[in-house]
């Protein structure tokens, strides 16, 4: 594999390019220099190592467009790597740039390192995420599309934190599995699909931070959720989520799936294809009392409503959060912190990701 | 009466909060109308609606004197979001936030009026769920919290119902000595336990001031130097570059001892010098504050002259433009000596600090505003780089509170060359560069706390009265003029000669910021 050679200086997709081209060997090098010629009106940044991969040479300029956007809150040294595996020969190159967003007098500028791998060679991928990190800070590694059987187990222990989708998936059960098993100890796995979640699941606590709503909780005895096409799985982890921290235990019976409460209380759920955003509904009920979570399309907002409840409560509006995948992996990488929530969710709808 | 770690806790919670939740409330601002609830309280509400922070019910009634409709309050307060709050305004979540919004008319002296108010909470609650819990803001002037205190006891709204709380929260000032703030505290716990009394100082709502612990407890390095033996002096600056801006009626009965050292830098100086509390509640981080409160030597009678400069400004240039001194000021008396800058070196007698000088200063008119700590070390022995003839500079670690809020650490490298150069560098952490997010204002998070029931960011009544102790004794000899005279500075500089000699005594110097 030649890796010195800056001969071949296009990506893939002719007339874009991720970058200024440079020669893998003197990346460190050409960096330092387009520094040193920007003056001092530019700081460099960088509070964490964000590597992304993908397999899409479209995919490359669509990541660069986020990488801007994440460093101006999140300053970041990002390594882009595309793995083109129909290549016929192996062979790697390298482009570097910067991002830079205005603060105050000076420029703040992250650096974003983009790698094209050709040919199929783990140990390639492995090898350029390890020269090019920026030491002792945190690496947040997004594998974009679905995990590979096979791997180099050595790079999967550097990650602190593992970022996927899990709503990208062909085979979600599988899926889910390697990534558990591939992942090293202490790297925690962030589901950007669980992260959508997090103004819902907000939304919904939110009702029952009311003492007066919260003996409702353990009454419900219905779950009807409301997602678009393409988003069963986001709806099956809100599904698990309620069940793992209401302590539901999944019971089949005939092919007949519903949730058995400690107390013996059966709880039907209900997953309805719609139109519109990932999940736009979302109704708890408890008899005739139900708590109920809204959204418009393109709607910013939830409106939450309780009916029936034995209390007065003014219906009120929820922030909904954002849909853009850039928003979400602002949010998971605004959250820190480990997730055992999301693992203890995942356990209780594990047996419903393959039906 | 349930108290918040009492309830049962909402399960669903668990990993979205790392603070606790607050709770469904009426929050009834008195002086409704005033600048602050204009610029600070409604539009940290309004933010908080917006990152759906608030709790699942809550009505907000403004109290004040003037006559107008809920409608007209609404218009009023709108407008004022929309010129303060740091998220733009949403007309849809507006409409909805604003109609929890209510006006009450009355005069604070007026019984009847908090007797009407009580209905209206009673109605409020039915309609809308807030479940009896009242939180009261008092937001008019200080000469004006006697008379609501008195006439929420009087009312029967400081009591609240079984399950329900009554809380208070109080502006600074606390008091304008001792006396008068043993008197108001007095005067509020005759109506609210001290355990349902918040008494705001927003600089401990800013993200810096909570990073000050972080920094020191969740980080080994520092910690370990965090004491006499490495520390040679501390200095704690807040310098703005704004005069009175025509608050001369306050601002000339209070003076930078009252309006500036005996709340905020005195709660700076003991976040930097107390011990690590046993957990982080409120109680037990207040508790290693008035330790530090209570290790303060107090400086009296003629050392007040030798450990205290004040100073009042004098005509000047200020960015560029000429600016009247402060006895010109609109409206200002004649001949006052109101110190619109102090310096002073404190010492806090303990095993931890002894013989470490607390430089502090604050004054109007300065070049330019500034918040922040710096930890001065001690000069390494003179031993090794003797030879080069070089002076080395000590380590300083400098805790920016505010503008452009950060950590730096200044050290020595060598210049690069063939020639043994020492130059001191700069590690710069800046929040803004760091972390491009912008950080809630210190008002969205204090209110949270007070709805949560978590007094961990407010003062408590035994923090304030000691540092009344501190500065009364001070003030004291000031005013019998054993403290020394007033000396003057031109607007635009860095204070008074005499401030330069306070702390060139120690062998130090103070920060060029």
């Amino acid at each position: 594999m030649n890796t010195d050679s800056i001969s071949n200086t296009e990506f893939a997709i002719p007339g874009f390019s991720p970058g200024l081209p440079v020669e893998i060997g003197r990346i460190e090098k050409d960096l330092g220099k387009l520094w040193e010629e920007s003056g001092e009106s530019k700081t460099r940044a960088s509070l964490i190592n964000l590597a992304i991969y993908t397999e899409s040479a479209e995919a490359v300029a669509k990541n660069t467009d986020l990488i801007a956007q994440i460093a101006s809150e999140h300053a970041c040294r990002a390594i882009l790597v595309y793995a083109n595996h129909s290549a016929p020969t192996r062979g790697a190159r390298a482009w570097i740039n910067a991002h830079c967003h205005a603060a105050g007098k000076r420029e703040i500028c992250s650096e974003q390192i983009t790698f094209q791998l050709d040919g199929d060679s783990p140990s390639a991928l492995t090898n350029v995420v390890f020269a090019h990190l920026d030491s002792d800070l945190p690496l947040c590694f997004w594998w974009q599309g679905q995990f590979p059987r096979q791997s180099d187990s050595r790079l999967w222990s550097w990650i602190d934190r593992l970022i996927f989708d899990s709503n990208e998936w062909d085979d979600p059960a599988g899926q889910f599995a390697l990534v558990r098993q591939i992942a090293g100890e202490r790297t925690v796995l962030c589901d950007l699909n669980w992260t959508r979640l997090l103004s819902l699941r907000s939304g919904l606590a939110h009702f029952f931070d009311n003492a007066c709503a919260l003996p409702y909780l353990q009454r419900i005895d219905r779950v009807e959720i409301a997602h678009a096409s393409g988003s069963r799985i986001s709806a099956l982890l809100l599904l698990g989520w309620l069940a793992g921290q209401l302590d539901w235990k999944l019971e089949s019976v005939l092919g007949r799936h519903a949730f058995r409460a400690a107390d013996g209380r059966e709880i039907a759920f209900d997953l309805v294809e719609t139109q519109g955003c990932c999940i736009s509904s979302c109704r708890l009920s408890a008899g005739e009392t139900s708590f109920h979570l809204e959204r418009a399309q393109n709607g910013e907002f939830f409106h939450a409503r309780m009916e029936g409840v034995s209390f007065e409560a003014a219906p009120q509006l929820l922030p909904a959060g954002r849909d853009r995948i850039t928003d979400i992996l602002l949010m998971e990488l605004g959250r820190g912190g480990k997730h055992p929530i999301f693992l203890k969710a995942l356990a209780a709808i594990e047996p419903l990701l393959a039906v | 009466m349930p108290t918040a770690s009492a309830m049962p806790t909402n399960p669903l919670r668990e990993g979205l909060l790392s603070r606790s939740a607050p709770e469904p409330c009426s929050l009834v601002i008195f002086g409704a109308t005033g600048d602050l609830t204009h610029r600070k309280l409604v539009p940290a509400l309004y933010n908080l609606a917006a990152d759906g922070n608030l709790p699942p019910s809550i009505s907000v009634v403004g109290f004040a004197r003037r006559e107008k409709s809920d409608e007209q309050f609404r218009t009023e307060l709108e407008t004022a979001a929309r010129k303060f709050s740091r998220q733009k305004i949403n007309d849809e979540l507006w409409n909805s936030f604003a109609s929890s919004i209510f006006y009450h008319q009355s005069e604070f002296t007026n019984l009847e009026g908090y007797e009407t108010l009580a209905k209206r909470l009673d109605e409020l609650d039915a309609q809308r769920g807030t479940r009896g819990n009242r939180l009261f803001y008092l937001s008019a002037g200080p000469d004006q919290f006697p008379i609501i205190l008195e006439n929420l006891r009087k009312s029967g709204l400081n009591k609240a119902t079984p399950g329900s709380w009554a809380r208070v929260i109080v502006e600074k000032p606390f008091g304008t000595d001792l006396p008068s703030a043993i008197e108001l505290n007095d005067m509020v716990q005759e109506a609210f336990a001290e355990a349902d009394t918040f008494r705001i100082d927003h600089y401990l709502g800013k993200e810096t001031a909570q990073n000050i612990m972080v920094l020191r407890f969740a980080n080994a390095i520092f910690e370990q130097l965090w004491n006499a033996r490495y520390v040679d002096h501390v200095q704690i600056t807040a310098s703005e570059p704004l005069g009175v801006e025509g608050r001369a009626g306050y601002y000339d009965k209070s003076g930078a001892m009252r309006d500036m050292v005996q709340n905020h830098l005195l709660q700076l100086l003991t976040l930097t010098a107390m011990e690590p509390p046993t957990d982080l509640s409120a109680d037990s981080i207040r508790d290693e504050k008035v330790k530090v409160l209570r290790s303060l030597r107090r400086i009296s009678g003629e050392e007040v002259a030798q450990y205290t400069v004040r100073a009042q400004y004098a005509a000047g240039s200020v960015n560029g433009k000429d600016v009247v001194g402060y006895l010109q000021e609109e409206k200002m008396p004649a001949g006052s000596e109101t110190e619109t800058y102090v310096a002073l070196e404190a010492h806090v007698d303990n095993w931890r600090w002894a013989g470490v000088p607390f430089f502090i200063r604050v004054g109007k008119r300065l070049p330019k505003g500034a918040t922040e700590i710096a930890l001065h070390f001690k000069s390494v022995p003179p031993v090794l780089f003797r030879q080069t003839g070089q002076a080395i500079d000590d380590n300083v670690l400098v805790i920016r509170i505010q503008p452009d809020e950060g950590v730096s650490l200044r050290m020595s490298a060598k210049l690069p060359g063939s020639s043994l150069r020492i130059e001191p560098v700069k590690m710069d952490f800046h929040y803004g560069t760091s972390f491009g997010k912008a950080t809630p204002e210190a008002y969205e998070r204090l209110l949270l706390d007070a709805m949560a029931g978590d007094a961990t960011l407010f003062a408590r009544r035994d923090e304030v009265e000691e540092a009344w102790k501190f500065v009364d004794a001070i003030r004291e000899a000031w005013d019998s003029g054993e403290g020394g005279k007033l000396a003057t500075y031109a607007a635009g500089t860095w204070g008074p000669n005499e401030a330069d000699d306070l702390v060139k005594r120690s062998g130090a110097a103070w920060r060029r910021l």
